[in-house]
């Protein structure tokens, strides 16, 4: 029996204290793994999706113009342009139903949308199909037309309808509201003169908008990391207060371990490997409760094919790590109190 | 040559109370031979616990010179000090301090620096606790709780006991039984021992009886 096995009994001995610290690590942890995880997940996936799909400019109009579709003589001009080839014209409308507004998006690309009942043509997501209770046949009006229902898509996140891209066209007035195109030449230059000569229309890069992403993740990242680390902080400040109390109980203890020849090196380290043992196992259960926190946000949002990169060995390694060792330096200074106190003192005490 | 466990030289312990100050060593002049039997009576407040406690390295004197087994320990480091408490003296205290959740052969086992519990069990056998290995302190009686304590003092082979009102918790029967314990000890392995004791029965068991009062020997 030594001072580290007297460290477990100590844990074991108060069970019901040990486990009440722990779980503010362990709520710490868990929320660490599942929003930066899921975060670091989500990046990947935008990054994945805008390089893939993302021709060398997307054109759509400015800001400035306050709408958010290009009308038929700009779609003109833009075509026109020499720089300029391999068009993709895409419509987006909303309207509102019931008091709820959904989404109606025009594509060519059907093989995006991934059906999962029924054909291409107008297909509803399983969120407008769960909230309408629509089904292949039903009936939808979006402005003055109404639409049948072909097929069910497996997206959930938000209300969306695909249509086909000439008919979002013609429903909107045949007007577009954003255009990707291959450039000849560089695309910065490209885009630069597009904006020049087309009047009231914003044209960005694929890098210029891979780099948007990635600083939009990246703050989305930090600010995460921000509010987990703060459910972690309490948890680990949990640790203080118990090992402090725990000194305070264990003061005789203390004093006979001093009396019997520990030195003061041997009961801080037995202090300090205590509050560690606690980080550790409140860091492993917190990251693996985060790890089944991460299994569900991704099935519920349909990226299962990101999961893996939601759990980074760096982020899982540092999670634990972190705690263990936020831990242990939540123990320094009741361990320095421990090995300061006066051996006659301490033997004194009931 | 003669060797001495202990020896004090004008040792004094001063603490403060508020404004005044109180010596409970004043002064204290004294050598103990090595494989002694000393008791060490006296009222309360008399400077015997300290006396103890100064042998014991638990406590440091104010001024004077101390040495044990022939070492000053105010050139020691804490670490040096600590090493010697756990190679050369053992401790018995009057309320035994074993941890409580810990089985009397872990208690026993606690000071050792290489874990031999064969060793550990030997001590034990001999205190007559050879059925007693795994029971914790709660489980037995004040007597053998204080045998388990005199163990845990034997396990590193001191060449000094210091106890502290050993048989101050327990009957008269346990009380003579510990007392002859030390005093088997002090014979037959020659380990130097000093009791403190308010019991005139137990300080009978040693071969020589100091009387203190006020931090000093009485002549």
């Amino acid at each position: 029996m030594d001072l580290y096995k007297l460290a477990f009994n100590n844990i074991r001995r108060r069970k019901m204290r040990s486990s009440l610290t722990m779980l503010g690590i362990i709520i710490g942890a868990a929320t660490l793994m599942v929003l930066l995880g899921v975060t670091a997940g989500t990046t990947t996936a935008i990054k994945d999706e805008t390089n893939s799909y993302m021709y060398d400019l997307a054109i759509s109009p400015a800001s400035t113009t306050g709408t958010l579709l290009m009308d038929t003589e700009t779609v003109s001009q833009i075509r026109n342009m020499p720089q300029l080839y391999d068009f993709r014209e895409v419509t987006l409308l909303s309207e509102e139903i019931n008091g709820t507004r959904i989404f109606f998006e025009g594509t060519n690309i059907w093989k995006d949308v991934k059906i999962i009942n029924g054909t291409e043509g107008v297909v509803i997501n399983q969120a407008v199909a769960d909230k309408f209770g629509y089904g292949i046949g039903s009936k939808i009006k979006v402005k003055d037309q109404e639409l049948t229902v072909t097929g069910i898509s497996k997206e959930v996140t938000a209300l969306y309808v695909h249509i086909n891209q000439d008919q979002a066209k013609q429903i909107a007035g045949n007007r577009v509201g954003a255009i990707y195109v291959q450039t000849n030449g560089d695309p910065k230059t490209v885009a630069d003169e597009v904006e020049k000569q087309i009047t009231g229309v914003s044209a960005v890069t694929k890098s210029d908008k891979v780099e948007e992403v990635q600083e939009m993740t990246n703050q989305a990242l930090l600010f995460m990391g921000i509010i987990a680390s703060m459910a972690l902080l309490v948890g680990i400040i949990s640790v203080i207060n118990t090992m402090l109390i725990s000194v305070m109980e264990r003061t005789r203890e203390l004093g006979v371990l001093k009396a019997i020849g520990f030195t003061n090196w041997e009961i801080k380290g037995s202090i300090l490997f205590e509050s560690g043992i606690l980080g550790l196992i409140g860091g492993l259960i917190g990251v693996t409760l985060g790890i089944i926190g991460i299994i569900a946000i991704a099935n519920v949002l349909n990226l299962e094919d990101y999961m893996v990169g939601m759990m980074p060995i760096w982020l899982v390694l540092g999670i634990i790590g972190g705690s263990t060792i936020l831990s242990i330096l939540a123990g320094l200074y009741p361990s320095m109190k421990a090995s300061k106190l006066e051996v006659v003192e301490a033997l004194r005490n009931d | 040559m003669t060797k001495y466990v202990l020896e004090f030289e004008d040792v004094w312990k001063t603490y403060s109370m508020g404004d005044a100050e109180v010596n409970a060593l004043a002064g204290l002049n004294l050598v103990l031979k090595e494989g002694s039997f000393t008791a060490v009576m006296g009222p309360s407040g008399s400077g015997k616990s300290t006396f103890l406690h100064v042998s014991g390295i638990l406590d440091t004197p104010t001024r004077g010179l101390f040495r044990i087994n022939g070492r000053q320990t105010s050139e020691l480091s804490l670490k040096e000090q600590a090493l010697l408490r756990r190679n050369e003296i053992g401790f018995v205290f009057q309320r035994f301090n074993l941890l409580s959740q810990l089985s009397a052969l872990e208690n026993v086992m606690l000071p050792m620096i290489n874990k031999d519990s064969e060793k550990a069990m030997g001590v034990l056998d001999k205190m007559g606790l050879e059925d007693k290995y795994h029971k914790r302190p709660t489980q037995l009686s004040g007597g053998e709780q204080q045998r388990v304590a005199i163990s845990r003092a034997l396990i590193n082979d001191p060449s000094l006991i210091l106890a502290d009102e050993p048989t101050g918790e327990l009957d008269t029967e346990n009380a003579q039984s510990i007392m002859q314990i030390l005093q088997d000890l002090n014979r037959k392995a020659e380990v130097s021992i000093v009791v403190v004791t308010h019991n005139p029965a137990s300080a009978s068991f040693a071969d020589r009886i100091i009387n203190m009062r006020d931090g000093k020997i009485l002549q």
